[in-house]
């Protein structure tokens, strides 16, 4: 389900529509650099998952953008914690680290260690299954905008409770990709129907619809329910907040420095399945 | 606060029934002498004056007339004059005789026009406001209202309101008000004694109060009279008119948004008269303007009608019913709206004992339509309030008012329904909360000397959560847990439910809200006033967003919500100036509130059965100063209002552990502002032109702005500062408007008046917030700023036949 939080950015549509929007500047306020984790761990159905990649990065003020934030010089180990198998990852120095050994289990709980500056951070998370990802076609009638195109998808969510995924797409050719998260509170057992369209957006003309020939890329994870609650915040907040959105707050993800934990690190340790798929509009 | 001991709290009421009885005893003391008692009304439509006045010239005896134009003032036999007077009104003067009981209706008549400007506030002879203990209260003629230049050329009494000190909304865009650093839901909105739980129209833009049916409407800052009760901040009390008794009227208004009639004239006989008045904005056209498929439009209807059984029994029956409808393109629909009934019954028992019984229904619900996945989401309050309200008045000195009400609550707060078979949704109900908020008050005006008089008074709140409903129990007894390894809040562990039957309560609170203040006259131009007020609050609006919305839903006290308690103190000076031509109204107040819940970090709370997982228990505090500074006659009349305030709150970790939100720390409430100025004139230059204008300039609001950023999953990561710690720029407004009367005829039928407004005048861009994104084409950060007025001009044609 598209959730009813929807509704409310609808209201603000409706306010938008007789206001105007302009890019002003702004004094923010600048907090400590803290260490972003990148550790996503995404197995990808049908493959052997071995090879993964983390990155770590810094934080930067909110305007700054040039600045070289790649933090090199940490050792980063993955524990699988039922088998005991430790993965360790070779610094690139770049800001990446990479493993070739990494076998991903589901069920399995998996552990990360980084050691960097002198402190540790941990970080768990468990590998959940993905169900399959049937692409249906496409239309225009089925979206929020009868005259955009939509790509529409069927996903059958398993009979427990408590399924929570994540849709990341990408129009070809464009910078950033979109989120779309769901868990399956008001769909448990059911083929749920999904579909993802491109709101065109008038005034700014920064997005734009879906048209025959563009193609977009897919990717469905299974994640887990402590990882969706991070993401509802993260996902929400992409994009900024209007008035008629929860007031934003610091999101903080699962990353937890054992030895000074004020000095908490940003982003998120998540191990995933995911199937991939695209699909060019006709 | 928790009944836990019968036995003392029945002994508590026996105490104060007690200090009455002696009370009485001591007022009641012998001296011939007799009661004037009966009505005041306007002469040429009949309705009814609140707060017209009735004196004995050359004494200080005299009494005001209540809601329902009543007055009764009892003074020793004696030949006196009688002054009977009422602002905008000429006052008549008459001989008595006093030496029996007697009953006097008086009709005022209007003043010309050429003095119908001198309405502001004050509106009773300025020696009894220097005099009454009555403070922090705002009363707003609707025909000051009328004058003041708005947006969108529909008169709106809730923006009126703001410009007096103390009283601000949460920017444009957003309805509702907050009083004296208070939150929307702490006001009690009453339209004819019903309770109003959204008061405005397509998220404020307009409020739902149409002027061609309000006749008069009075807001308690503070000093909330002991008849009032379950909000903690203020009460905004308005009243519909009664309808013309004595001839069939139509009023009507055509503007660019919307257009307004109403009817009103006498009916059975004229035992009785009758008003209808409704309103519509132009179908969609609001939102077409811009080529949106997005629509939206609201409309409302307010009726009105009375009945005189014979002279000491009356009856009233009043009704609003108001509806926003809003099309999102084919895919959702939503529409939400009040609705509320009053059936009323005035009965004078003798010449001094006057009585009022209500029978209240009051209604507010929303639903979303999702057309294209099959499925319905609604959610509604519902509430059947019973009141009975006396006043007794024992002499000129002494005047007692007294009662009981009981508002029966049933809270929905959300169910979701497929509407067809093909819909992958589960349906959902979320449970029914029952409630039974029960009230008894006695308050006395008491003029202890010629210098000093008091007001005081106690309620007595009783609120009782009724079962029928299961409630989660955790472990440890604790909904929210602080994450300690995460440093997050969480849903605490479900251990299991306790199902509370039918009948049982699943709580109960009482408190005792004493009510008091004091008036001491220094001379005959000023006075000092003193007040301190307790209310309770039961009732909660849940909303963790910046602006109340209309799909937010209220919530009663319980396991695990408790009651809201506020504390207010305020102090008063109170000074006319140059013959009364000028006055000064100087308030500071500190008010405290325990239990104001505030949201954890991204808590839900839309379709959740569990509220108590997403809140945390809290504090808040305001304090200010209010400036007011009137000039009430000439062709220039209007105000200076200026408030310099603060108003924070605290959301301590408590037994689910933790520092709390924002670490403990004191933090500004979205309401807090520390200047606001506002500035009102309207210019009377003759018969045909008038002039208006008003000056505003207010702190920004409080809000939450990025520190950092980094980069995640290919996009660029916002982190937020503490709440609300950040501040919107300022915001600052001139408007104008023009009144051109062409009709030069007095006795013309057919009265028109041409209203331009111009909004904004030099089309200040107000950001009503300013949101931190990714520009999705360079990647890099920006800040958008959504200003939504700019300047906006308006004509309306407004008629009265």
């Amino acid at each position: 389900m598209k959730n009813i939080k929807f509704v409310i950015l609808l209201y603000s549509s409706l306010i938008l529509t007789i206001s105007c929007e302009d890019v002003i500047d702004v004094d923010v306020q600048n907090a400590n650099t803290r260490l972003v984790v990148e550790a996503s761990l995404d197995w990808e159905k049908g493959t052997t998952g071995n090879t993964q990649t983390i990155h770590l990065r810094t934080s930067t003020p909110f305007f700054e953008s040039d600045s070289n934030t790649s933090v090199t010089g940490a050792i980063v180990n993955v524990t699988d914690m039922d088998s005991g198998t430790e993965f360790l990852f070779v610094d690139e120095n770049n800001g990446s680290y990479t493993t070739n050994e990494f076998e991903p289990i589901l069920g399995h709980t998996y552990e990360l260690e980084i050691a960097y500056n002198g402190e540790i951070i941990t970080a768990q998370e468990t590998l959940n299954a993905v169900p399959d990802l049937n692409i249906i076609g496409q239309s225009r009638e089925d979206g929020f905008n009868e005259d955009d195109l939509e790509v529409n998808m069927k996903i059958q969510d398993p009979a427990g409770e408590g399924n929570s995924y994540l849709f990341k797409f990408r129009k070809q050719g464009e910078l950033l990709p979109y989120f779309e998260e769901f868990d399956d509170e008001f769909v448990n057992g059911n083929e749920v129907d999904w579909y993802f369209e491109i709101g065109e957006d008038e005034e700014t003309e920064k997005k734009e619809a879906f048209q025959p020939g563009d193609t977009v890329e897919i990717n469905f994870y299974a994640i887990s329910p402590e990882y969706l609650s991070y993401l509802r915040i993260l996902i929400n907040q992409i994009g900024g907040v209007g008035i008629f959105d929860s007031i934003p707050v610091e999101v903080k993800g699962n990353c937890v420095n054992e030895t000074n934990p004020e000095n908490y690190a940003y982003g998120y340790f998540r191990v995933t399945q995911v199937v991939k798929a695209s699909y060019s509009f006709e | 606060m928790k009944t836990n001991n019968k036995e003392g709290f029945f002994d508590q009421i026996k105490r104060y029934l007690l200090l009455f009885s002696f009370l009485i005893a001591y007022i009641s003391y012998g001296q011939e002498s007799f009661t004037l008692n009966g009505s005041i009304t306007d002469s040429t439509n009949g309705e009814t004056l609140f707060g017209a006045s009735v004196f004995l010239e050359g004494t200080t005896i005299g009494a005001i007339t209540n809601e329902y134009g009543f007055y009764s003032l009892t003074a020793p036999k004696g030949n006196y004059t009688l002054l009977i007077s009422y602002m905008g009104y000429n006052s008549n003067k008459r001989e008595l005789i006093l030496d029996s009981n007697q009953k006097l209706d008086f009709e005022l008549v209007e003043y010309s026009t050429e003095l119908k400007e001198v309405v502001v506030t004050a509106d009773e002879p300025e020696m009894a406001v220097l005099r009454k203990p009555e403070m922090s209260v705002s009363k707003m003629n609707i025909a000051t209202v009328k004058q003041m230049p708005v947006v969108l050329g529909e008169v709106d009494i809730l923006k009126s309101l703001q410009m007096l000190p103390g009283v601000t909304n949460n920017g444009e865009g957003s309805g509702g008000l907050h009083v004296r650093g208070g939150a929307q839901d702490q006001n009690l909105v009453l339209l004819d004694e019903a309770i109003i739980y959204n008061t405005s129209h397509l998220f404020g833009f307009f409020s739902v109060f149409n002027a061609d049916a309000i006749k008069d409407m009075k807001l308690y800052k503070g000093g909330i009279p002991a008849r009032f009760g379950g909000r903690v901040s203020s009460v905004l009390d308005v009243r519909q008119k009664d309808g013309n008794n004595k001839n069939f009227a139509l009023t009507g208004g055509i503007g660019a948004i919307s257009s307004r009639l109403a009817a009103e004239g006498p009916i059975f006989n004229d035992k009785g008269s009758f008003l209808v008045a409704g309103r519509t904005s132009y179908a969609h056209l609001f939102l077409m303007l811009a080529g949106e498929k997005n629509r939206a439009s609201f409309y409302d209807l307010n009726l009105k009608t009375n009945y005189e059984i014979n002279e000491n029994n009356k009856l009233f029956l009043s009704g609003y019913f108001g509806r926003d409808v809003l099309k999102f393109g084919d895919v959702f629909d939503s529409s939400y709206g009040n609705s509320s009934g009053n059936l009323r019954w005035n009965h004078i028992f003798n010449e001094r004992l006057f009585s009022n019984m209500s029978a209240i229904y009051g209604r507010y619900d929303y639903n979303i339509g999702f057309n294209s996945e099959d499925f319905e989401w609604l959610a509604s309050i519902d509430n059947y309030n019973l009141k009975y309200d006396l006043k007794y008045y024992f002499n000129d000195s002494f005047k007692l008012d007294f009662g009981a009400s009981a508002i029966y609550y049933e809270f929905d707060p959300g169910r979701l329904e497929p509407t067809s078979n093909e819909s992958a949704i589960n349906p959902l109900k979320l449970d029914m909360k029952k409630a039974l908020e029960s009230g008894l008050y006695v308050n006395a005006e008491h003029k202890l000397t010629d210098k000093l008089s008091a007001q005081y008074g106690l309620r007595f709140s009783l609120f009782n959560r009724m079962g029928g409903q299961a409630l989660n129990d955790y472990e440890n007894n604790l909904p929210v847990v602080y994450n300690s390894r995460l440093g997050i809040y969480e849903e605490g562990n479900v251990l299991g439910e306790t199902n509370y039957e039918k009948g049982n309560s699943i709580e109960t609170f009482h408190n005792w809200e004493p009510r008091a203040s004091l008036a001491y006259q220094l001379n005959e131009n000023s006075s000092v006033k003193a007040g301190f007020s307790r209310a309770a609050q039961y009732i909660h609006l849940l909303s963790n967003t910046t602006s109340v919305t209309p799909v937010d839903v209220w919530t009663p006290s319980g396991r695990y919500v408790k009651p809201q308690l506020s504390n207010q103190y305020a102090l008063g000076y109170f000074r006319n100036f140059k013959d009364k031509k000028y006055s000064m109204e100087v308030e500071g107040y500190y008010k405290t509130v325990d239990n104001r819940i505030d949201y954890i970090d991204g808590s839900e709370l839309i379709g959740q059965e569990a509220i108590e997982t997403q809140i945390l228990n809290g504090e808040s505090r305001a304090y200010g100063l209010e400036l007011l500074v009137r000039k009430n006659e000439g062709k220039l009349t209007g105000w200076l209002a200026y408030t310099l305030s603060k108003s924070e709150q605290r959301t301590l970790g408590g037994s689910a552990g933790g520092l709390g939100i924002n670490a403990g720390e004191w933090y500004r409430t979205p309401y807090d502002r520390t200047h606001d100025i506002s500035l009102a004139a309207s210019y009377y230059l003759n018969e045909k032109w008038s002039f208006g204008g008003n000056l505003v300039f207010q702190t920004g609001r409080p809000v939450t702005y990025p520190n950092g950023q980094y980069t995640y999953e290919d996009i660029s990561v916002a982190s937020y500062a503490p709440r609300n710690s950040d501040r919107l720029p300022a915001y600052h407004r001139l408007d104008l408007s023009l009144n051109y009367k062409p009709n030069k005829k007095p006795d013309a039928a057919w009265k028109g008046e041409w209203v331009l407004g111009i909004y904004n005048v030099y089309n200040r861009k107000n950001a009503a917030s300013i949101s931190f994104g990714q520009n999705r084409e360079t990647g890099a950060n920006e800040a958008t700023r959504t200003a939504i007025f700019g300047i906006v001009p308006s004509l309306t044609y407004n008629f009265k036949f």
